[in-house]
C-alpha cells in the first residue's frame, strides 16, 4: 500500500519543523561539544552565588556583633578627630564612654620616631548598617574609617555591569557559536547531513526547525543562567522593596534581553555556520564588529546585535573611568534606541539574516570531502 | 480513460550532465534515460558512480546538463524525495539513536503523523530482517546491519526510485542472498532499483541493464548482451558441447568469421571466437544436421565481467 503524501502545506511544514525539533533538541542539549556551553551559563551564577554566600555571612556575623555591642549610628556618627591641632582629640575612653566596648579592638606598635615607639590602636563598631573603624595613634583619635555595607543598589549596578560587558558580549555570543555553528557544520562533520536533505523537506523548513532548536536550547539555558543569577543579586537581601518598585521590570527585561540575544546571535551563527568552515573566523570578525560598534556611524551600528541589546538594557553600566583603553573598546556602549524600535530592529535584523542563511542552504551540497 | 503520463514520467533521465569539483572532473557529458528495473551503475573507484547517483538525488548539483526523476527535478526535494529513496555509501548515523529511531525519525521528516511512521518503520525493518536489532543503538551495529537499517530507511516511504550506492558491501552470503532477493521483488514491482557495484559477478546475477563508467564517463549502457554485441573489435566466444569437439573444429574453420577455436580441457567440448555471432549460429545449424551431436551452445564472455574487461580494461577492475 503506497502511503498518501500530505500535500505541502503549511500544516506539512508545522510537522517537518517539530520533526527537525524533536531530532535536534538532544544533540543541543546533550552534546558533549556543548558542555562549555553551560559553563560559560554558570560562570555568572557562580560568581553571585558567591557573593550572596558571603555577603549573608558577613550580614550574620554584623547584627550578631551589633546585638553584642549595641550602638547607634546618630553616636557613631558624632565620633570625629580634632580638627583643631591645638585641641586634644578624643581618647579611647572617652569613646568608649559615649559608644561603649567595640566588638574587635587591635592594637600594635610602630617605627621608631622622635618621640621613640608610636601605639597605634583601632577599635571597630557597627551600627548594623554600615561598619566604623576609630584609629588612635598613641591614645588619640586622628581617623575614622567608614565602610559602607553593600546594599542592593549598588549591587543592581554590579549585576547590570556583569550582565552587559560579560554576559552578552561573551557568555551568550559565544554559547550562540557553540550552539548554532553545530546546528549545519558540526553535522558536516559527522557525515550525517545528508539524512536531512534526503528528506522531502524545504531545505527553508529544515533551516527554520533547526534554528528553533538552537534557539529553544540557547534561550533555555541561558534565561535560566539570568533567573538564577537574578535571584543570587536579591537573595542576601530584603527585596520587597525593590520588586514592588522597578524590580520585576528590570527582571523581566533583563530575561527578554537574554532571550533576543540568543535570537540575534543565533541567526548570526547559524548563517555563518552554513558560510564558512571554521568557527573562529566568524566568531572573531562578530566579536570586533559588534565591539567596534561605538566607532560606526549611525546606519552601521544598526547592523549589530548589540547595539539594539544595550538599548533594552534596564540599567545603565558605564565602563570604570581608569579601564584599560583595549577592554573599554571591547564593552563601549552604543547610542541608545527606544525599546520598540530595538526589539523590531533585532527581529528585522534576525529575519534578514535568516533569509541569507535560507538561500545558502538552498545550493547546499554534500561534499564531506571538502567540509 | 485518463491518458497514460508522459514517457519522461516513468524514466530517470540525466540530459548531458557533467559536474565538476573545481578542476577535478566528476562526471561528464552524461546522457542517460534509466528505465524500471535493476540498473547497475560499475567502474572502478573514481570512475563516477557516486557522484552521479548525488546528482540523482539533488546532494550535488550539475555543473551542466538537466535533472528528470520521473518528471521531477531533483531542485524540489520536497516532490523528489516521496518519488526516490538513497541509500548513499556515508557509512555515518545521527548520534544516540536505536535503529528504529533512525528510521522513524526519517519519515517524521515526511510530516507523516506518528502511528504511520511507526507502521512504516516497522515494515521496512521486517523487510531488511533487523526486527531484533532495532531497539539497540546504530552505533553498535556491524557494517552488515549498518547497511541494512540504510536500506530499511531508503525503502521505508515505499520509493518508486530507489538509489543504492554499494548496498552489498559488508554483508554475509545469506544475507546477502536476500537482499538481492528484495532487489528483484522490488523491481518486479515495477520500480528503479538503481545500485552501484564492483563486484561484477553480483551485478551480472541480479542487473537488467549495466551503466559503465570510467573516468566520469559512460563506456557503455544498456542490457549486457547488447553492450557485449556492440563490441565488435573483440570476437565473441562460444563455448559448444558436443559428442565431436575435434570434427567440429575442423568443420568450423572454413567459415571466415571464426578466428579460433580451441578443445576445452575436459575434451567434451569446443571454444570458439567469432567476429559473426549470428552468421556462426546459422552454420551450427547445418553442422548439426551432418552428424555431430551438440548438447549446448552458449556464449561464455557476454557478462560484465567480460565486457567491463573488454571495455575498461582488467587493470582497473576491482
Amino acid at each position: 500500500m503506497t502511503p498518501k503524501f500530505p500535500s505541502a502545506n503549511f500544516r506539512t511544514w508545522r510537522l517537518q519543523i517539530a520533526a527537525v525539533i524533536r531530532l535536534e533538541m538532544k544533540k543541543t542539549f546533550f552534546a558533549k561539544r556543548g558542555l562549555w556551553v553551560y559553563l560559560l551559563a554558570l560562570a555568572p551564577v557562580l560568581l553571585f552565588m558567591g557573593r550572596a554566600i558571603d555577603l549573608m555571612r558577613t550580614s550574620e556575623t554584623r547584627q550578631e556583633m551589633a546585638s553584642a555591642h549595641p550602638v547607634s549610628s546618630e553616636v557613631l556618627g558624632k565620633i570625629r578627630p580634632s580638627m583643631n591641632e591645638d585641641e586634644p582629640g578624643m581618647t579611647i575612653d572617652d569613646v568608649i564612654k559615649k559608644a561603649g566596648e567595640p566588638y574587635a579592638r587591635r592594637a600594635f606598635y610602630a617605627g621608631r620616631g622622635r618621640r621613640g615607639r608610636t601605639q597605634i590602636v583601632s577599635m571597630s563598631y557597627t551600627d548594623q548598617q554600615d561598619d566604623y573603624t576609630f584609629t588612635f595613634v598613641d591614645g588619640e583619635l586622628v581617623g575614622v574609617n567608614r565602610r559602607e555595607h553593600p546594599n542592593l543598589q549598588q549591587d543592581t549596578l554590579i549585576f547590570a555591569t556583569v550582565f552587559q560587558f560579560f554576559y552578552l558580549r561573551l557568555a551568550i555570543f559565544f554559547g550562540c557559536v557553540g550552539i548554532f555553528m553545530n546546528l549545519f557544520r558540526g553535522e558536516m562533520i559527522d557525515k550525517s547531513l545528508h539524512f536531512y536533505l534526503l528528506a522531502p523537506i524545504r531545505r527553508e523548513v529544515l533551516l527554520v526547525g533547526k534554528y528553533l532548536a538552537g534557539l529553544a536550547a540557547t534561550v533555555v539555558i541561558f534565561t535560566t543562567s539570568t533567573a538564577l543569577q537574578l535571584w543570587m543579586l536579591l537573595l542576601p537581601y530584603d527585596a520587597s522593596a525593590y520588586l514592588h518598585g522597578a524590580g520585576w521590570h528590570h527582571i523581566f527585561a533583563y530575561l527578554g534581553v537574554t532571550a533576543l540575544a540568543c535570537l540575534g546571535y543565533g541567526s548570526v551563527f547559524l548563517a555563518a555556520g552554513l558560510l564558512v568552515r571554521n568557527p573562529i573566523i566568524p566568531a572573531a570578525t562578530v566579536l570586533l564588529w559588534e565591539s567596534a560598534n561605538l566607532f560606526l556611524p549611525a546606519a552601521l551600528k544598526k547592523i549589530s546585535v548589540i547595539f539594539y541589546l544595550q538599548s533594552l538594557c534596564p540599567v545603565v553600566a558605564p565602563p570604570e573611568k581608569d579601564m584599560n583603553p583595549l577592554l573599554a573598546l571591547l564593552i563601549s556602549s552604543a547610542e541608545a534606541t527606544r525599546p520598540a524600535w530595538a526589539i523590531t530592529g533585532l527581529v528585522a535584523l534576525t529575519l534578514v539574516i535568516l533569509v541569507v542563511a535560507s538561500m545558502r542552504a538552498r545550493k547546499l551540497e554534500i561534499n564531506y570531502g571538502t567540509d | 480513460m485518463p491518458a497514460p503520463p508522459p514517457i519522461e514520467q516513468s524514466l530517470v533521465v540525466l540530459e548531458d550532465i557533467s559536474r565538476f569539483y573545481g578542476e577535478v572532473l566528476g562526471v561528464n557529458r552524461v546522457t542517460l534515460s534509466i528505465p524500471p528495473g535493476i540498473t547497475s551503475l560499475v567502474g572502478p573507484n573514481g570512475s563516477g558512480k557516486t557522484t552521479l547517483m548525488n546528482l540523482i538525488t539533488g546532494l550535488v548539483r550539475p555543473t551542466r546538463g538537466s535533472i528528470s526523476v520521473l518528471g521531477v527535478a531533483p531542485t524540489d526535494p520536497e516532490r523528489l524525495f516521496r518519488l526516490l529513496g538513497y541509500s548513499t555509501q556515508f557509512d555515518s548515523f545521527p548520534k544516540g539513536l536505536t535503529g528504529f529511531q533512525f528510521i522513524y525519525s526519517f519519515l517524521r521528516l515526511f510530516g507523516y503523523e506518528h502511528a504511520e511512521c511507526e507502521r512504516l518503520a516497522w515494515k521496512s525493518i521486517e523487510r531488511v530482517n533487523l526486527v531484533e536489532p532495532a531497539k539497540r543503538k546504530v552505533a553498535g551495529y556491524s557494517k552488515g546491519m549498518r547497511q541494512r537499517i540504510k536500506l530499511a530507511q531508503a525503502i521505508a516511504h515505499d520509493p518508486r526510485v530507489l538509489v543504492l550506492d554499494e548496498p552489498l558491501n559488508g554483508l554475509d552470503p545469506l544475507v546477502r542472498a536476500e537482499t538481492i532477493a528484495l532487489f528483484r521483488e522490488l523491481a518486479a514491482e515495477g520500480r528503479h532499483v538503481i545500485v552501484s557495484s564492483h563486484i561484477l559477478h553480483e551485478v551480472d546475477m541480479i542487473s537488467d541493464q549495466v551503466i559503465l563508467m570510467s573516468n566520469g564517463y559512460v563506456v557503455a549502457e544498456g542490457k549486457i548482451q547488447g553492450v557485449r554485441d556492440e563490441i565488435s573489435d573483440q570476437p565473441m566466444q562460444v563455448l559448444i558441447r558436443c559428442n565431436r569437439p575435434a570434427a567440429l573444429a575442423s568443420k568450423v574453420f572454413d567459415e571466415a568469421s571464426v578466428v579460433e577455436a580451441r578443445l576445452h580441457a575436459d575434451g567434451g567440448g569446443l571454444l570458439i571466437k567469432t567476429r559473426d555471432a549470428n552468421r556462426f549460429y546459422r552454420l551450427l545449424n547445418h553442422i548439426a544436421l551432418n552428424g555431430i551431436e551438440i548438447e549446448s551452445v552458449a556464449p561464455v564472455d557476454d557478462n560484465v565481467n567480460s565486457v567491463y574487461e573488454y571495455l575498461i580494461g582488467g587493470e582497473e577492475s576491482k
